[in-house]
This record gives C-alpha cells, sequence and structure tokens, in this order.
C-alpha cells in the first residue's frame, strides 16, 4: 500500500471573477521509503501539490491520503497536529528563525512534544549530527553558509522523525557544491533512516537522485520520459 | 514556560525598537505612578482638614494682611466657638541656604492648639511654649532633620518683607509635636507654630492677621458662619473671603478643583498614544515576520499558539515597560525629597509622599493590559494568516 495516495486531485483558485485550475485529477501513489521528484515549468503546480501532500493547503476536491490519513478530513487543528508528528518541510530558502540559533531552530517543532529541556537537546543534537552539524549547534543562520543552513533546515525537518519529507526546490538557492552535498544528504536519510521523500525541483542532475521522476504540466502529472 | 526563551528572543530580535516601546512604556507608567502619588499625597493633606475649621484671608489676596481688630467681630458671629490668627512666616535659618526651607507660622498659640487637637505632645510642653513668648514647637521631622532638642535655641529670618526685622527672630524650643496618622492622616510632622505677639513686637507692631482660623459649632454650619463673616466686611477697605480648610489648602497648593481631572486627562492622553506605538511596534514585528509564523504553523504550531506566542510577547513588553516605569516612579518619589531646595518644597507641600502598592499595581496591571491590548490585532493577523499566502511572500 502507498505510504502518500493522491486520488483525482483538484485545486482551483478563485482571482477575482476567474477561476484558475492549478491541479486537474491528479493521481499519485508514492511508496514508503520512495524518493520521488516533481518536475515541471514555473506555475505547473508543482509546489501546491506539495503543499497538499504536506497538509498546508487544502484541495478543492479529491483526496489525499498519508499512512492512512485522509488529510481533508482533519480539522486545522488536528491537521497542524499531524503535519507536526508526520512530515517534515524543506524550503527553498531554508526559513532558519534568525534569531534562533542552529540548536534552537531544530528543537523548535519538539517544543509541541511533551519533553524535557534535556531531551529536547538531546533529540536536536542527534537530528544535527545526522546532518554533520553538531560543531555549528550555537551558531545562528546569519553565520552559516547557504548549504549549512539548508543541513540545518533538514536537521528541524527529521528531529521529529517524520515518515515522510517534503522538499520544494532544496537546491534552488545553492552553489553546485552545496547542491551536491544536499542531496548527497538526502539520499541517505532516504536509504539510512527509510524516510519517504517528495521533491519538487526545476534541476535535472537533482532529479536524477531520485528513484522515480514525476512530471507536472498545466495541472496534469505523467511520468517523465 | 518552554516557549518563554522564543519570546525573549524574539524581543531582542529589534532591541532599538524594543527598547524605544520599553521606554516609551515605561515613561507612562512612570508619568501614572508619580502624578497619582502627588494626588494621593494631596488628597491625603485635604483629609486632615477638619469640617468644623474655616480660614478666613483677604479677598483680594493672601499677600494681604487683615486688621487685627477683625478678631473680635468675627468672634460675635453666632455660631463661632473659637478664632485664632495664623501668619505664614516664611522663616529660614539662612535665607541662601534654601536646602532649610520648612513651614513655619506665627499663631495665637492657646486657641490654635485648642482647634489642632492633631499636633499631640506633653501637657508640661504646651504650658512651657505658652508661657514664653519667644518659645516655639516644631514636628518631630523637622527637630530630627536640624537635630534640635528641647530647650535648644536658634534663630530664623522670613523671606517675606515686611516680617524680617533689624535682627533674626530668636526662639526657645519648648515643644516637639507627633502626630497620629491613623485619626489624623495626612497631617504635617514639619511645621513649626510659634506666638503672633512675637511676630507683632518685633515687627513694630506693623503687621496684621494673615489669616483667621475659625471653629464652628458644627460642622453643617460652616456654610452660614463663612457667609455671615464675609457679610459682616462687605465693603469695607479689606473685603474678607472665608471658606473651609479643606477648600483653601486645595486653593493654597493651587489645587483649585480641576487638577486631579486635568492630570488624569494627562495620563489618559498618555496612555492612549503608547497603545498606537506599541500597537505599531507590534504590527511591524508580526509584518516582518509574516514568513516566519507560516513556518512555525508548517512545523505544526497550531494557530493559536501562534496568536498566543505575539500576545505573550506584546504582554511581556508590557510588562517590562511598566515594570521599568514602576521602579523608576519609585526611585523619583523616593529621592526627590532629597533634592536641595525642591526636595524641601515637596516635603513642605506633599506630606506622606510614598509610592503605595496600589497605585504601583495599577500601573503595572495597565501596561501589561496596554500591552496586551496593543498586540491583540497582530495577533489576531498571525491567527488568521495562510501559510500559503504568507510563505509566497519569501
Amino acid at each position: 500500500m502507498a505510504l502518500v495516495e493522491v486520488i483525482q486531485l483538484r485545486k482551483v483558485y478563485q482571482r477575482d471573477a476567474e477561476k484558475i485550475t492549478v491541479l486537474d485529477g491528479i493521481d499519485l501513489q508514492v511508496p514508503e521509503g520512495e524518493f520521488v521528484a516533481l518536475m515541471g515549468p514555473s506555475g505547473s503546480g508543482k509546489t501546491t501539490l506539495l503543499n497538499l501532500i504536506a497538509g498546508i493547503d487544502r484541495p478543492t476536491s479529491g483526496s489525499i491520503r498519508v499512512a492512512g490519513t485522509d488529510l481533508a478530513a482533519l480539522s486545522e487543528s488536528a491537521l497542524a497536529r499531524w503535519r507536526s508528528r508526520s512530515v517534515g518541510f524543506i524550503f527553498q530558502f531554508y526559513n532558519l528563525i534568525p534569531v534562533l540559533t542552529a540548536l534552537e531552530n531544530v528543537e523548535l517543532p519538539l517544543l509541541l512534544e511533551r519533553l524535557s529541556a534535556r531531551e529536547r537537546r538531546e533529540r536536536a543534537m542527534t537530528a544535527l549530527k545526522i546532518v554533520a552539524l553538531t560543531d555549528r549547534s550555537g551558531h545562528y543562520p546569519r553565520q552559516l553558509s547557504g548549504g549549512q543552513e539548508q543541513r540545518v533546515a533538514i536537521a528541524r525537518a527529521i528531529v521529529t522523525d517524520p515518515r515522510v519529507l517534503v522538499a520544494d526546490e532544496p537546491t534552488g538557492d545553492l552553489d553546485a557544491h552545496s547542491a551536491e552535498e544536499i542531496l548527497t544528504l538526502m539520499e541517505a536519510l532516504n536509504r539510512d533512516f527509510k524516510k519517504t521523500i517528495v521533491m519538487v525541483t526545476h534541476d535535472p542532475r537533482a532529479s536524477k537522485r531520485a528513484h522515480t521522476q514525476k512530471h507536472l504540466d498545466k495541472g496534469v502529472l505523467t511520468d517523465e520520459a | 514556560m518552554r516557549f518563554l526563551p522564543y519570546i525573549l528572543k524574539h524581543l531582542r530580535r529589534n532591541w532599538v525598537r524594543t527598547g524605544s516601546t520599553v521606554l516609551a512604556m515605561a515613561s507612562c507608567v512612570f508619568l501614572f505612578c508619580t502624578l497619582q502619588t502627588f494626588l494621593h499625597s494631596v488628597a491625603l493633606s485635604l483629609q486632615s482638614a477638619s469640617g468644623t475649621r474655616l480660614v478666613t484671608r483677604h479677598a483680594v489676596s493672601l499677600v494681604f494682611n487683615l486688621p487685627i481688630a477683625y478678631k473680635e467681630r468675627i468672634r460675635g458671629v453666632p455660631g463661632v466657638r473659637r478664632v485664632a490668627m495664623a501668619n505664614w512666616f516664611g522663616g529660614m535659618r539662612d535665607l541662601s541656604n534654601q536646602r532649610d526651607f520648612f513651614v513655619n507660622f506665627a499663631v495665637e498659640a492657646e486657641p490654635y492648639l485648642e482647634m489642632y487637637p492633631e499636633y499631640m505632645f506633653p501637657e508640661e510642653q504646651k504650658r512651657s511654649f505658652l508661657q514664653d513668648r519667644g518659645g516655639c514647637i516644631v514636628g518631630r521631622e523637622t527637630a530630627d532633620k536640624f537635630g534640635w532638642r528641647l530647650g535648644d535655641t536658634f534663630q530664623l529670618e522670613s523671606f517675606i518683607a515686611p516680617y524680617r526685622a533689624d535682627r533674626p527672630f530668636e526662639f526657645v524650643l519648648r515643644g516637639i509635636y507627633d502626630t497620629d496618622q491613623n485619626r489624623y492622616p495626612g497631617t504635617l510632622r514639619t511645621v513649626m507654630l510659634f506666638h503672633h505677639d512675637y511676630l507683632y513686637e518685633k515687627t513694630g507692631r506693623n503687621v496684621g492677621a494673615g489669616t483667621f482660623i475659625i471653629e464652628v459649632d458644627q460642622p453643617e454650619r460652616a456654610a452660614a458662619v463663612s457667609e455671615a463673616v464675609d457679610a459682616l466686611f462687605r465693603n469695607s477697605e479689606a473685603e474678607t473671603k472665608t471658606e473651609t480648610e479643606q477648600a483653601f489648602r486645595a486653593g493654597f497648593v493651587s489645587l483649585a478643583g480641576n487638577l486631579a481631572l486635568l492630570l488624569n486627562g494627562i495620563a489618559l492622553a498618555v496612555m492612549f498614544t503608547i497603545l498606537l506605538v506599541t500597537a505599531n511596534t507590534m504590527s511591524m514585528a508580526v509584518r516582518e515576520r509574516r514568513t516566519e509564523i507560516a513556518v512555525l504553523k508548517t512545523l505544526g504550531f497550531p494557530s493559536r499558539l501562534v496568536m498566543g506566542l505575539v500576545q505573550a510577547e506584546s504582554g511581556f513588553l508590557g510588562a517590562l515597560g511598566g515594570g521599568v516605569g514602576v521602579l523608576l516612579g519609585w526611585a523619583v518619589i523616593r529621592y526627590l525629597p532629597d533634592i536641595p531646595v525642591l526636595g524641601s518644597l515637596i516635603k513642605a507641600y506633599f506630606p506622606n509622599l510614598v509610592l503605595s502598592p496600589i497605585i504601583a499595581a495599577i500601573g503595572l496591571g495597565a501596561a501589561i493590559a496596554l500591552g496586551l491590548s496593543a498586540g491583540f490585532v497582530p495577533a489576531v493577523l498571525a491567527y488568521r494568516a495562510r501559510i500559503t499566502e504568507a510563505l509566497r511572500q519569501v
């Protein structure tokens, strides 16, 4: 059974009197442990699909089930709770909180759990160890390079041990060397920690690291040739 | 509590903005605390005024004396029990040293002390004072300030021209009075009283009565007696104005009626301004953190928690400003009386100047309420912020 199951998904935005169909009857199955790359031109609906899978947006129609949970059936607060436990989000621009250190940024999702400060710290350090940044735990985002910031963001995404990671152009803001490091790290998370990854990318080199490539164009999903 | 470090870190994010908002809030609370403390002190002072005592003065101004002969005519007014002259002397040990300022009156001692039971001292001291024309009594605070003991002699010179003689007035300390602040709240412990006769003689019998203190037999007759006294001298060269002691004091300390209203109005206006300033600060803080708010929600922070964090930050800002304001108010009120010259005047006119816990609590509470109110709209905006829209604004 697929971990992520998208059936006849539609997303329509209303702009004034005009209706814009971004996703038009998408079907997608992502088995557990899969690493999927979503590609497509700008405005094709990749990020929208990713947001819907991550539970930060609601579909117009159709259903999304992640690990058996029907996201459309969840209330706002239940959906927030589900996000905190079941999905890790990696942004293109890292989106770390600038006033918090790397360690505090990684700890942030754990503030929602009933954990002692010591437990939080230990878990955050473990996550930083996975991304090989324990020596930068006390640094603020402005003191880190882009690649390091993205590694901290990945540590934040995995600190609650979610089954699914969604990444929106995780290498889009990085130089080639840093991008390679991030992709290698994501491969390792998929291979060694069995994380199911859905990644949006424009970069063909990045998509080649994934097991499966999907192409999205004008709201319709096709398998990459 | 686990979110407190997160809130504090955000307050430090733009410390100039946070600092200036805290300072603005602190100024507001400081103003509130000090103004209310001064008003409270004045209210206490007015409370100590007796309902049976009236004060008659020159209708034009306190500066002018009234003829001493008025005394017997006032005594003849039905309802008047006692009358005593009392002149503000304005005496100082050294006219060039304003630090020495304290309140001193030349009074007709016997009737005056009968009318003022709030000045409490042993009978033998009273007798000794009444028998010595150059004698005086002072409040405990003034005696302590100058280190005076019974029997000590000292000299005073008045800064009021008609009360100046060729040589300074010499006094012998015959009594030191205490007060019971429970029975007579607000009674000054700094006043010096000496004999009007002494002033009269030393000035070559040229002075009149600065005021007449009148005791009426029943408080409810105060208005009628006032009217009757003033009617006696209507169309004379020295018309009088008679009013209750409370009204006299209020007028004397320039608190004619609406000062409390004015001061409270100022405090309210300042508070409203600070509300706008803090609301603006919080709006800016939330606006520039829209992406962060979206990230928090993406990480699973419920909208209510995000709203609570913004409200807590705003409330904390208020509490911080309130705390600083209360501390500042306490320090100023505590140390203001120690400032040379100004301090002496303040002690004279505003006895019992202490920042009460109630005023401090109201000030702090108002600051927190201001902070929470100012943060309400930004917090609601944070609550409503849609993740996808906010993330798109990166």
